[in-house]
């Protein structure tokens, strides 16, 4: 037991280590700020165009569902491989855009952002769904009936209810997606987990690890209570008696 | 009675008019003329397709079949023209025509002022200072110039219906189509609202008024049809077909409504 | 009713995931038991390596190959012990093996004092030395071209070891696996590898445009690990590796695998384990 502890909760280890591991979580939070921002805003597009109306936009909504489906279907850590491997071959593309160092950045940050984006997009873009369907009927008949067109009844009065609607499971996606960057230390960015077990091989200890995980808990903990706030504030807007989710 | 038809021409005129829900034939056929100023009640059983005929004259249900032409302009586009809302004439329809609905359908997400002016400045393109005083104006007219900056789930029923009507007045709609408007409300808020309809009424505004309010039909319609089965059985000024029907259909369903 | 073909649909299903699962526990190339052998026994020895690291060990499971490979299974035969690879991730590799997750670790290590703090060492079994391995034409052929270069290594290994000590690269890339480094350096995503020698010069030899434009003299040699203790193993091992070598059986494979005669100092190489 005592091996245990020193092996992975070696607090001394830590404190030494600690720059490291955080310059390493720094990375981590970037990472996920920016890819979770694009994929709330690209999964919100996808949610729109896929039920655009009318026959004519028939390939839209196909290729929007196409898209989701897919990558819902394909694991991330495949797509990181492909994306970092793939574009940099892709001659055809200028320099800026095949190997992006954009913001000081390097180019496996930027692919793993793209990777993220793309997949979580998908995934929000069904959240942003549900909400949109549970949105009463009656409300785009009453603002078609006075005249908005589809266009305007969606951007005034349904994704605004919808969007309120699913801020909770959107918010759990985030934190999903926090923990998923870890998976670009395959293509060698120094977010936490590739620090940590750097760390590790060097010198066969792994407290770096452990601290690691506990730099997660505290960004993923606050936003886990944030998401139960939410959701029993909604419900008790709602329904009469005690909540149905205690919030802590 | 209301303010009678002054004879100041055709405002609606369906011919003909069918609509299919699958298999189900809702409206077979239906035939209807509204003069300008006319308050029409229609009345009928569940499922006799009343609430469906207002929502084809507004085109939420588009038609398959029949005719329909408004201010004696006719809203349908022809054949070739697309198939569903593409073969109507939709803006020009929806810039005259208002609609309540049963359950209200006000934006939950704005306040009631706010409910009022969304459409003024986002289809009239009128500006948010106007709007806002419009707005006001008709929400002062129906009794609510206090709850400009409520927000609809702190209204009861009766108020959140005169918003609703406040809504579609917003527009200057030519017609107005009240579809049940007081059939959700608890008895005690069913007053008010029937007010502001007795006062559209009287102010000449045209009217179509689907309802189960005898007393109202009795009052205010100049003309009342009662439907069953997706036609209309018979048609006539409020005396005749509420005191004396002329069909076995109306006199059951009169029999069933005021034995109550 | 639905319910009840919906629970009979998942019992047929776990029915047939516990099946293969049982199944799979008695194939013989899927060895997953901790720490089978040690010394002085004769069931097989359980070898933890990182495979692919060509050419030192690649293929597939059930068919491994490669000189670490084929030298240790020459070894094993000489002291009456069959050994089994199984593929492991080489940055906890000598963590598993103190663990006793295998009795060996066979993946072109280098012997390093670092390292021995936790693993026991055999005598050298390998000279070698870093590489730098660049596209075609490529301008860095010199340690201090490295400097503010973006370089890749495996991570874990004396190569990311030496650019971190010696060289001053503009970025250092850490990746998984060794080939992992090479495809890098090929989609250009970096300028240059630093890598064991033999792995260098298969990525020359494989006609992916790569060359090797300048060799690290380290001075490293590569040695068999096992769990710190376990000294009756290891002599065992330091045994068949004499033998081996005496009876020219090394010396073969060496020509096999790397194209040229092995080095004399091979024959006399000792390591004291600490």
């Amino acid at each position: 037991m005592e091996e245990f502890l020193k092996q992975f909760f070696d607090v001394g280890f830590m404190v030494d280590h600690f720059d490291e591991v955080l310059d390493g979580f720094w990375i981590t939070i970037q990472l996920s700020v920016i890819s979770g921002v694009l994929a709330l805003i690209w999964g919100l597009i996808l949610a729109t165009l896929r039920q655009l109306p009318g026959k004519a936009l028939m390939p839209v909504r196909f290729f929007t569902i196409a898209y989701i489906d897919v990558f819902r279907g394909v694991p991330l850590l495949l797509l990181i491989l492909i994306i970092a491997g793939g574009i940099p071959a892709l001659e055809f593309l200028p320099e800026s855009l095949r190997l992006p160092e954009w913001f000081g950045k390097p180019d496996n940050f930027w692919f793993g952002v793209l990777a993220i984006t793309i997949t979580y997009g998908a995934y929000m873009a069904e959240v942003y769904r549900s909400g949109i369907e549970s949105v009463p009927g009656g409300q785009m008949e009453a603002a078609r009936s006075l005249g908005m067109s589809h266009g305007q009844a969606m951007r005034s009065v349904i994704l605004p209810q919808a969007v309120r609607k699913v801020i909770a499971p959107l918010l759990n996606d985030f934190i999903a997606l926090t923990k998923d960057t870890t998976l670009v230390s395959v293509i060698a960015l120094n977010e936490v987990v590739l620090v940590g077990s750097d760390i590790q091989s060097e010198t066969f200890n792994s407290s770096a690890l452990t601290l690691g995980a506990l730099l997660f808990l505290a960004l993923t903990l606050p936003l886990a209570r944030l998401v139960d706030k939410l959701i029993s504030r909604e419900q008790s807007r709602f329904t009469r008696g005690a909540p149905r989710v205690e919030a802590l | 009675m209301a303010g009678a038809a002054d004879g100041g021409g055709s405002m609606l005129s369906l011919r003909g008019v069918c609509k299919r829900f699958g298999e189900l034939e809702v409206l077979r056929g239906v035939d209807l003329e509204v003069k300008k100023g006319e308050v029409v009640c229609v009345l009928g059983p569940s499922g006799s397709g009343k609430s469906t005929l207002l929502r084809c004259v507004n085109l939420l249900e588009p038609p398959e079949e029949g005719d329909i032409h408004l201010e004696e302009r006719s809203i349908c586009r022809g054949p070739g023209s697309g198939t569903g809302e593409q073969s109507w004439e939709l803006d020009f329809v929806r810039q005259r025509v208002g609609i309540v609905f049963q359950q209200f359908n006000l934006f939950p997400h704005k306040s009631a002022l706010e409910n009022v002016t969304l459409a003024q400045e986002k289809v009239l393109g009128r500006s948010g200072t106007e709007a806002r005083s419009k707005g006001s104006e008709l929400l002062e007219r129906v009794g609510l110039g206090d709850k400009l900056n409520e927000y609809p789930e702190r209204l009861s029923g009766g108020q959140q219906q005169r918003v609703a009507i406040a809504r579609a007045l917003a527009m200057d709609p030519h017609v107005l189509l009240f579809d049940e408007v007081t059939s959700a409300l608890d008895p005690e808020l069913v007053k008010e609202v029937l007010d502001v309809m007795r006062e559209l009424a009287e102010e000449g505004m045209t009217m179509i008024v689907v309802t189960h309010e005898l007393g109202f039909a009795r009052e205010v319609a100049d003309r009342v049809v009662f439907m069953d089965g997706g036609v209309i059985v018979e048609e006539g000024p409020p005396a005749e077909v509420l005191e004396n029907p002329r069909e076995e259909r109306t006199k059951q369903f009169l029999g069933l409504v005021l034995d109550r | 009713m639905r319910t009840t073909r919906l629970t009979a649909l998942l019992a047929v299903l776990l029915l047939a995931i516990a099946s293969s699962v049982v199944a799979g526990c008695g194939s013989s190339d899927d060895d997953t038991t901790a720490g089978g052998g040690g010394g002085g026994g004769s069931e097989p020895l359980t070898v933890g390596s990182d495979i692919p690291y060509p050419p030192f060990e690649q293929g597939k499971p059930g068919n491994y190959t490669g000189f670490d490979v084929e030298l240790l299974e020459a070894v094993g035969k000489s002291i009456g012990r069959e050994v089994e690879f199984e593929d492991t991730s080489f940055d906890t590799i000598f963590l598993d093996l103190a663990r006793g997750n295998f009795d060996v670790a066979a993946s072109a290590a280098t012997i390093t004092d670092e390292r021995e703090k936790t693993v026991d060492f055999t005598n050298p079994y390998y000279i070698s030395e870093q590489a730098i391995l660049v596209e075609e034409g490529g301008e860095i052929d010199s340690v201090e071209k490295l400097n503010g270069a973006t370089v890749a290594v495996q991570q874990g290994t004396t190569g990311q070891e030496f650019v971190e000590e010696e060289g001053e690269a503009g970025e250092l890339r850490k990746y998984p696996q060794g080939p992992d480094a090479v495809n890098a350096l090929k989609n250009g995503t970096v300028e240059a590898v630093v890598i064991d020698i033999p792995v260098a010069e298969n990525a020359e030899n494989a006609g992916q445009g790569l060359e090797i434009s300048a060799a690290i003299p380290t001075e490293e040699e590569y040695g068999f690990a096992v769990a710190q203790g376990d000294t009756e193993l290891l002599e065992e091992l330091n045994e068949g590796l004499k033998e081996v070598i005496d009876d020219g059986t090394y010396a073969q494979l060496y020509e096999k695998w790397f194209k040229h005669e092995p080095p004399k100092e091979i024959e006399t190489a000792t390591h004291e384990a600490s």
